[in-house]
């Protein structure tokens, strides 16, 4: 099966590792992905400046999605993917701001179609690919193997949108996991934030609930956390240290992406899957099955 | 400064009210009763003090211009959780972002960083700039080392309607 990808501006900046990962694991699993044909912000910064300008941008990654012919687009990115669906919504809802959008578009020679279907990475494999897909697939299960799962906020809440999983017991990602081999415990802190919106305006708040989470998590005696949002993965990875030093806590979690996981576990070798670049001591991890 | 301190003798602005209703879109905010349910789950109530029940009252009463010039509406993290527990359909988290671009719009103080990021956009289409990055081993990779493929910059045209979309209210 043929579907659109929309990386967003995190994931082709600086999470090197998620787009690798991506790009490695789905055509093993009999999925093509076909990249827009321009890259541009989804509109998530500017919602706070201008809801018009970030809806228009969010229109027109679903009109860049609908010009390669494509109706299934897959956004990995939390923050993109509810960006995109309020975005989506809009135009579905809204005639007034619906016309003045689709004029802007039509200047770039784009139009928006009501059926382009929106795909988180995680209902994407647990609902279209399917865990039974998944499951076959593997040819490394992560036998023994105790994760915590980190579903971030935006692809939860709230569900009157239409979310990827249920708003307050999500499963599916533990279910994607465990169709993996490896099993997830769950965890009062489950829902709580990275805290990356924060990085705007208040970085130590930010930095203090990312070493929050991640100190609870750590105590839980798990072998890593689970993401699947470059924003999350940013804060839990790339800056547990600084998380650390601003929380109080002494932390050594290893925090991978799902599709890192996800890739090994299909039997693809630890570098093309960006396991390099993890800042978290996620050898600590890897050492421990034979993947 | 709190809420209270920056209310005092505040008088109701109808007008600025209207303008906050009219971005909303028709969402029932005029609902809530106050039952705290957001402020309660508010991710940023422990650590900024963000009490999104008094952002409803303070707007159903007018005091918005207060708000769109208070420090209190940028602590938000955008967890949506209030959004999704509120009974009344309220929906706090758009309330927050509507006196944001209230804000703007009066050219009140506004994170830099924000800024930055809509710049960033204008110049080349994405809100955050390419990074070298450091494996554990610190050695330094980029997209092309990584064997990523390149990056499509957005059409000519895309600054001039993108301005032209930041120019709506």
């Amino acid at each position: 099966m043929k579907v659109a990808v929309y990386w967003g501006c995190r994931i082709l900046t600086s999470q090197y590792a998620y787009e690798m990962s991506v790009r490695e694991a789905f055509p093993k699993l009999g999925v093509e992905l076909v990249d827009l044909r321009e890259a541009i912000c989804c509109g998530d910064p500017v919602k706070s400046i201008n809801d018009f300008a970030s809806n228009y941008l969010g229109a027109k990654v679903l009109a860049l999605a609908n010009s390669t012919g494509l109706t299934d687009l897959l956004v990995p990115c939390n923050r993109c993917h509810f960006v995109v669906s309020e975005a989506r919504r809009l135009m579905d809802e809204d005639e007034n701001t619906h016309s003045k959008i689709a004029a802007l578009l039509k200047e770039e020679g784009l139009s928006y179609n009501p059926e382009v279907k929106v795909w988180h990475v995680i209902d994407f494999l647990h609902d279209h690919v399917g865990l039974g897909c998944v499951r076959k697939a593997v040819v490394k299960p992560w036998k023994g193997m105790k994760l915590a799962v980190h579903h971030g906020c935006q692809i939860l809440r709230y569900s009157d949108l239409g979310r990827v999983d249920d708003a307050e017991d999500p499963r599916k990602l533990d279910e994607l996991i465990e169709a993996i081999g490896a099993e997830t415990v769950d965890y009062a802190e489950k829902l709580d934030c990275c805290g990356s919106h924060l990085m705007y305006s208040h970085v130590d708040s930010g930095l203090s609930l990312a070493g929050q989470k991640l100190k609870a998590v750590q105590s839980l005696g798990v072998d890593g956390l689970v993401v699947s949002c470059p924003d999350c993965g940013t804060m839990f990875d790339a800056r547990q240290k600084d998380a650390a030093t601003t929380a109080g806590a002494k932390l050594n979690l290893p925090v991978l992406y799902y599709t890192q996981l996800l890739g090994l576990a299909l039997g693809i070798e630890q570098s093309k899957l960006g396991l390099h670049l993890n800042q978290s001591p996620v050898d600590q991890l890897l050492s421990k099955v034979s993947v | 400064m709190g809420l209270t301190d920056l209310m005092s003798m505040a008088k109701p602005n109808l007008e600025s009210r209207g303008k906050i209703l009219r971005k909303l879109r028709g969402r029932d905010l005029v609902n809530c009763f106050q039952c705290m349910k957001c402020t309660s789950g508010c991710t940023a109530l422990k650590l900024l003090e963000l009490e999104p029940h008094e952002i409803e009252k303070l707007v159903n009463f007018g005091f918005v211009d207060e708000l769109a010039s208070s420090d209190i509406i940028w602590t938000c993290v955008t967890c949506l959780k209030c959004v999704q527990r509120c009974p009344q359909k309220a929906s706090p988290y758009h309330v927050i972002m509507a006196l944001r671009n209230l804000s703007v719009e009066r050219e009140a103080k506004v994170p830099e960083a924000l800024m930055k990021a809509v710049s960033q956009i204008l110049e080349t289409g994405l809100a955050e700039s390419y990074q070298k990055v450091t494996t554990r081993k610190m050695e330094t990779c980029d997209r092309e080392s990584l064997k990523l493929p390149k990056i499509s910059a957005p059409t000519e045209s895309f600054q001039a309607i993108f301005m032209k979309a930041l120019e709506e209210r």
